[in-house]
This record gives structure tokens, C-alpha cells and sequence, in this order.
């Protein structure tokens, strides 16, 4: 099953040839020329070929309707059979163990002849040719504006994880031909590539055989707190899907916003239905990120990296932290116009993607919003003729709301939008407006909140005994934002620390090196499991759980230790500020809980 | 330094979001271990005490809402308010600003 099979050649005439001959209509099949063949051989060979007629879904066997001629033949060790002008060439090399009748064997066999039928099914319909076959293969769209469905494709199919034989990312003719062998033989080809078990079902017609597939969406969780967990999501569960944009800030990296998609999942209990927005908790989000590991660390040098671009799923609470608090940027939370059913088929282009996809990162022509524009376009076939894919995240956006596709009118009212959900601001944005009222409150004698948070945390500290509650909570905010721009700091210095003394054993730089290695998992999860392809099923569900319940511990491990290890790496400076700092929130803290008790404040339990 | 995480960041920095957790007065907000359908029971949505999650990830949002006086209204108050009231009584009597507070005030 591992050889290669069906080399193509004979080119345009051989098509012409093939799709006049298959017009007459007459009843055929596969013929095979007895002569020099044993008793035994010709009953084996009769056989297979009744076999792979058998197996025929009703639309290939409608254009097998013709003579094939059929020969064993040798050929090189690693073809299995030839799809020729004139006829079916099969390896002389398997007909001895068919004959021996193991069930390998009949299988290698009975799959190479339906792979070769399949070329010859392909040659007459051009399917392999087909865009829609070509978005589900992997032989995706570039995103411009410029591209027509046919024109403008990527080169090179990086759905390279977990293939069931990787001669079919050779070309798409080859990707057709495995996959019909896969449609028509495994009855868990439905489960494991769902949307081209459908593609090859319409065009093919069915077949008899396919189990019942679970429901559920099966990923790898990139978060903090659940990081290298097992997890799934329910397409009935999940009420919408949102084009998530982080807003560009000055950085060179950020400057053109991030683009995300935000999953809607529904709280367990909750009906689907717009209450489902405010289930924070229980969303999630898309994002597709350039991965650095360790070994392309060194060269990182910019803008023109190249990197592999993976699929991260993330829980939006820590990706709303994450930009409002830490980046202090923005996020819009704008809804697209999915039906169900497309709100499905994106989901399960997703476990493709997440299972399969090795992409590589481009920042100026494979990027975030070229990667969630081809996730939708490749999903729900009528984005497909619209040509809105564009390689900023923000110009993705105004084409998704040109074309109707995402309702920009949550934005319009501001109040609403950020109660809502549609919009996610800046920590940042409110800085001078709780200083403003620190300031009046406390007769502040600093100018700005800029001077305010420069000051030692011990500088800070008297005011902070004397202010009231509502001044607290203004003052609690500041301090987390001098805490979290201490902590950035201090990333930084370990990053430089990092680049610097790569080679450096037993430093700070092995727990960063083992935290990027047990990272990339989180992109990739293909690599936790062996065995099997597509979509995960049951019995390699069962592997990934174990696998993926060590990764997390590994990851928990490998992050204590590095947050101990930044303690003692980081200078006495340094380190006495974060101290400070903690000590001031927790002086607000408990002054909060005081001034709320002695105001008889509603307590919860 | 109360919470780990501190360099996931370093993993995804090309174009990637930093990833840091957040020490809310001694109190985690920026966790948010999620209720997937596939979590085990751990989720705490049906309670509405100090472990609550949904009330912890609006600690900040419950802060900016106190601190502006009702001015700054996030989706996570929301979120948390709603939740309040469908599981506590006395939250249905409460008003925003007093369930903000206590939620600040735990």
C-alpha cells in the first residue's frame, strides 16, 4: 500500500482519445488476456478484476463501460500498477501473494486496480481538475483580489499530516486517484475526510460502505491554562462564527491588525440563540500563527521570515487578556452570515486543518488573513466565486462586509458594541480616564498617568492606603498595567538572553527551548499520535488522550519552572519592582473587600 | 510572578499575541481553563461563589466599571452580571454598580 501507483503519461491525446472511446455507451468491463497465465492465475486475476467491479460506486462503473484491457506486468518495485492509453498495467510482483490469498495482499492488489480506474474516471470527467476539488485536496487559492477560481493556486499541497499515502500530494490527478481508493475501500473514509467522502459521493455516487462517525470536533487546545488538552467542540453547540480583528498597533509585527475567527460556542444547557454571545467561557478562537521553534529562532530577523503557519485553537478569554490588556489593542467581533450547515462545514475544515495543515507563513503573501480567508473560502463553497480575499486583516474585513458576508452594524453603537461582545477595547484607551479620576480623588501631584506608573511601586503605595473604593478600583487597573508592562520587560530580556546563548546548556535558555518543543505540539498535533489518517477516530482518540494529558502536565511543569527560573535570571531591580507591585494589588485588594464590607456591600457567596 | 505562562509568548511571538496571565490582587483572572463539551465536570458555571470563573474573568472589567462610575461597560461584566442573576437571588435585586462591587470585592 506504500508503493507508488498509477504513473501517468500519454498527456492531452490520450483525453481526447479517453472521453470519445467512453461515449458509446456500450456494456463492457475489464478484460484480461489469459494467455501465459496458470489455471490458478487466470482464476486469481478473474477474481480481483470482479472484485474491483464490485467495489465500482454506480458513476464509475457507468464510464467503466468500456473495454479495459488488463496485463500483469513487470514494472519497478515501486508501482504498483499503470494506468496506460491502451491498457491496464499491474505489477507482475503482486499476482504471486494474491494467489497465496492473504488478505494484505488482495487488498494491495484490489486497490491498485481501482486507483488505476479512478485515473481513467478522472481522464474522461476531469474532476481532479475540478476548483472544488482542488480547495478540499489542499491545492488552495491564493488570496489576492486578482484570482480567478482556476488561475492563482498555490504550487504545493501542505496538507501534508496525517495523508493516508503521501504519493497523493505528488499532483491532484494522483491525490484523486488515492483518495478513490480510500472512498471505496475504508468504511472510515466518511469520518476521516468528511467533506471529500461528500465530494466524491456527488460524483461518484455512493458506496455501501461507511461507519457511523462521531459528531463532534476533536482538537488539541493551545491556552494557557488547558494547554496540550483533548478537547471538542459540537458543530450544534456552536451559535456562530465571528470574524475576529485584532487592531494594528505601532509595533512592526502588528501593524496591520491580526486576523481570528471567533467560535460562538453556546454554554452546555444554553439553547442555541444569540444569549450564547455572552458565553465567553466558553468560546473559541482561530488563529493562525507563524510558529518559531528553536531551530529557526536564530535566524528570526523580521518581516521577511519565512515560518510555518499553523492553526492554533485558542479560548477567546485568553486571546481578549492577551490583546486588550497586554498588547493594548483593540478587538472587533464582527458576525458573519453563516447558515448552519456552513457553520459546520468551516468546523470540519478546521479538524483538517488543524490535523493536517503544515502551512508555510509568508507575511506578505501567506499570512493570518490569507490563511482565515482560505478557511472560509475553502469551507462554504459560495464565498468561493466572490473574490474577497485580500492579504491585510483589515482589508479582509471591508471585503467581507462589501460583500454581505460580515454585518459591520453590531459596531454602530459603541456603548453597545463593547456590552455586547462585538468589540473588545484597549485596556490601554482608559489609562488617562482612571488616572483622571485617581488624580481628582487623591490631589495627585503627577501630571500624567505615564508619570504615575514610572514611579517605584513604594512611591505609589501611600496614595494607594488612602483612596476610596471607587479610587481603588482605578489604581487596582493602573497597577495590573504596570505589572503586565514590568512582565514584558522582563520577556524581553529573556528573549535577547535567549538569542544570545542558544548553545548555552543548563541556562535559562533549555527550559525556553524545552517550552518552544512542547509548543509546537500545540499547532501540531498530528505529531502526539502514530497510526491512522485524517481526523483522529476512536481508537486513536483514545491514544491522544493519554498522549495529550502528559503534554499538558509537561507544559504545566516546564512553565513553573520557567517562571521560577525568570525570577532568578531577571536583576534585583527588576525583580523588586514585580514584588512591589504585587504587594500594592494586594494592598488594594484587601482595601476593596474593606471599603466594601464597611459600605454593607452585597456579598456573594 | 504569581502566574505561569509568562513566555508562551516566546513560542509565538513572530506575529503572535504575548501570553501572559494576570495577578488580579492575588487572584488568578487571566485563566480561563474552558468548559468545552469534552471538559471534564471541573467547570463551575453552576455556582456563582469565589471559584466561579465567569466571575473572576470580569474582575477587571467589574474594576473599570467601578472606577468610571458605570461609564465602561464590557462584555465580561455583561456576561458575569447575567450569570449572577440567573444563579443568586439576591443578585436580581442588586444593581449593576453593587454587583460590581462585590464582584471586585471577593
Amino acid at each position: 500500500m506504500n508503493g507508488r501507483r498509477g504513473r501517468i503519461r500519454g498527456g492531452l491525446a490520450w483525453l481526447v482519445l479517453a472521453a470519445c472511446a467512453w461515449s458509446t455507451g456500450a456494456v463492457a468491463a475489464m478484460k484480461f488476456d489469459p494467455a501465459g497465465l496458470s489455471p490458478d492465475e487466470r482464476i486469481a486475476t478473474q477474481r480481483l478484476l470482479d472484485d474491483a467491479q464490485s467495489h465500482l460506486p454506480p458513476r464509475m462503473a457507468a464510464l467503466a463501460e468500456r473495454d479495459i484491457a488488463v496485463r500483469w506486468s513487470p514494472l519497478a518495485a515501486d508501482v504498483h500498477g499503470h494506468a496506460g492509453r491502451s491498457e491496464l498495467l499491474l505489477n507482475r510482483d503482486l499476482l504471486a501473494p494474491l494467489i497465496e490469498g492473504g488478505d494484505a495482499a488482495r487488498r494491495a492488489a484490489l486497490a491498485t486496480v481501482l486507483h488505476e480506474l479512478a485515473h481513467y474516471h478522472d481522464r474522461a470527467e476531469h474532476l481532479s481538475r475540478d476548483p472544488r476539488f482542488l480547495d478540499l485536496a489542499g491545492w488552495q487559492v491564493r488570496a489576492t483580489r486578482f484570482n480567478t477560481r482556476m488561475a492563482g493556486r498555490m504550487r504545493e499541497n501542505r496538507f501534508v499530516d496525517r495523508s493516508p499515502d503521501t504519493y497523493e500530494l505528488t499532483r491532484p490527478s494522483e491525490y484523486f486517484a488515492v483518495n478513490v481508493e480510500h472512498y471505496l475501500l475504508d468504511p472510515q473514509y466518511a469520518c476521516r475526510r468528511p467533506a471529500l467522502h461528500r465530494y466524491l459521493e456527488e460524483h461518484l455516487g455512493a458506496t455501501a460502505r461507511s461507519a457511523p462517525c462521531a459528531d463532534d470536533v476533536v482538537y488539541v487546545d493551545a491556552g494557557e491554562g488547558d494547554g496540550g488538552a483533548l478537547r471538542s467542540i459540537d458543530p450544534a453547540r456552536v451559535y456562530a462564527i465571528d470574524y475576529l480583528l485584532a487592531e494594528g498597533n505601532a509595533q512592526p509585527m502588528s501593524r496591520w491588525g491580526h486576523s481570528m475567527l471567533r467560535l460562538v460556542v453556546c454554554a452546555p444547557g444554553r439553547t442555541p440563540g444569540p444569549d450564547c454571545r455572552l458565553d465567553l467561557s466558553h468560546h473559541r478562537v482561530l488563529s493562525f500563527r507563524a510558529f518559531v521553534d528553536d531551530v529557526q529562532i536564530s535566524s528570526w530577523s523580521g518581516l521577511s521570515g519565512r515560518y510555518p503557519s499553523r492553526l492554533f485553537v485558542l479560548p477567546m478569554e485568553q486571546v481578549i487578556d492577551e490583546y486588550t490588556k497586554v498588547e493594548l489593542r483593540g478587538l472587533r467581533s464582527v458576525p458573519l452570515r453563516l447558515s448552519h450547515e456552513e457553520i459546520a462545514a468551516v468546523l470540519e475544515r478546521t479538524a483538517q486543518l488543524h490535523w493536517s495543515y503544515d502551512g508555510r507563513y509568508y507575511f506578505l503573501g501567506n499570512n493570518c488573513a490569507a490563511e482565515t480567508w482560505k478557511l472560509l473560502h475553502d469551507s462554504v463553497p459560495r464565498l468561493a466565486g466572490q473574490g474577497i480575499g485580500s492579504i491585510t486583516p483589515t482589508g479582509l474585513l471591508r471585503r467581507l462586509e462589501n460583500a454581505g458576508v460580515a454585518d459591520g452594524s453590531v459596531l454602530g453603537d459603541g456603548d453597545e458594541a463593547l456590552r455586547m461582545g462585538y468589540r473588545f477595547e484597549s485596556q490601554g484607551a482608559y489609562f488617562d480616564q482612571l488616572y483622571a479620576t485617581a488624580k481628582t480623588s487623591l490631589f495627585l501631584p503627577y501630571r500624567t498617568v505615564t508619570q504615575w506608573m514610572d514611579l517605584t511601586p513604594a512611591q505609589r503605595r501611600p496614595w494607594i492606603e488612602r483612596a476610596d473604593l471607587r479610587t481603588s478600583a482605578a489604581l487596582l487597573l493602573l497597577e495590573q498595567a504596570a505589572q503586565r508592562r514590568a512582565l514584558a520587560q522582563v520577556r524581553d530580556a529573556l528573549k535577547r538572553r535567549y538569542l544570545a546563548s542558544s548553545r548555552d546548556e543548563g541556562d535559562a535558555p533549555d527550559v525556553v527551548r524545552r517550552l518552544l518543543k512542547e509548543s509546537a505540539y500545540l499547532g501540531q498535533p498530528s505529531r502526539l499520535i502514530d497510526g491512522g489518517y485524517g481526523i483522529p477516530q476512536a481508537d486513536e482518540r483514545a491514544a491522544l488522550q493519554a498522549r495529550s494529558a502528559t503534554l499538558q502536565s509537561d507544559l504545566q511543569t516546564t512553565r513553573a519552572e520557567l517562571e521560577q527560573g525568570a525570577r532568578e535570571w531577571m536583576g534585583p531591580q527588576q525583580r523588586a519592582r514585580l514584588d512591589g507591585i504585587v504587594a500594592n494589588s494586594e494592598l488594594l485588594g484587601t482595601r476593596l473587600r474593606a471599603l466594601h464590607a464597611e459600605q454593607g456591600g452585597l456579598r456573594l457567596p | 510572578m504569581k502566574r505561569s505562562a509568562v513566555l508562551l509568548a516566546l513560542a509565538l511571538m513572530a506575529a503572535a499575541p504575548a501570553a501572559f496571565a494576570s495577578s488580579f490582587a492575588g487572584t488568578s483572572a487571566g485563566s480561563s481553563a474552558g468548559g468545552s463539551s469534552a471538559s471534564s465536570g471541573a467547570s463551575s458555571d453552576s455556582s456563582s461563589g469565589k471559584d466561579d470563573k465567569v466571575v473572576q474573568a470580569a474582575r477587571e472589567d467589574a474594576a473599570s466599571f467601578v472606577a468610571s462610575n458605570g461609564a465602561i461597560r464590557g462584555a465580561q461584566l455583561e456576561a458575569a452580571l447575567r450569570h449572577l442573576r440567573e444563579q443568586l437571588p439576591q443578585a436580581r435585586e442588586a444593581s449593576d454598580l453593587e454587583l460590581a462591587q462585590a464582584i471586585l470585592a471577593q
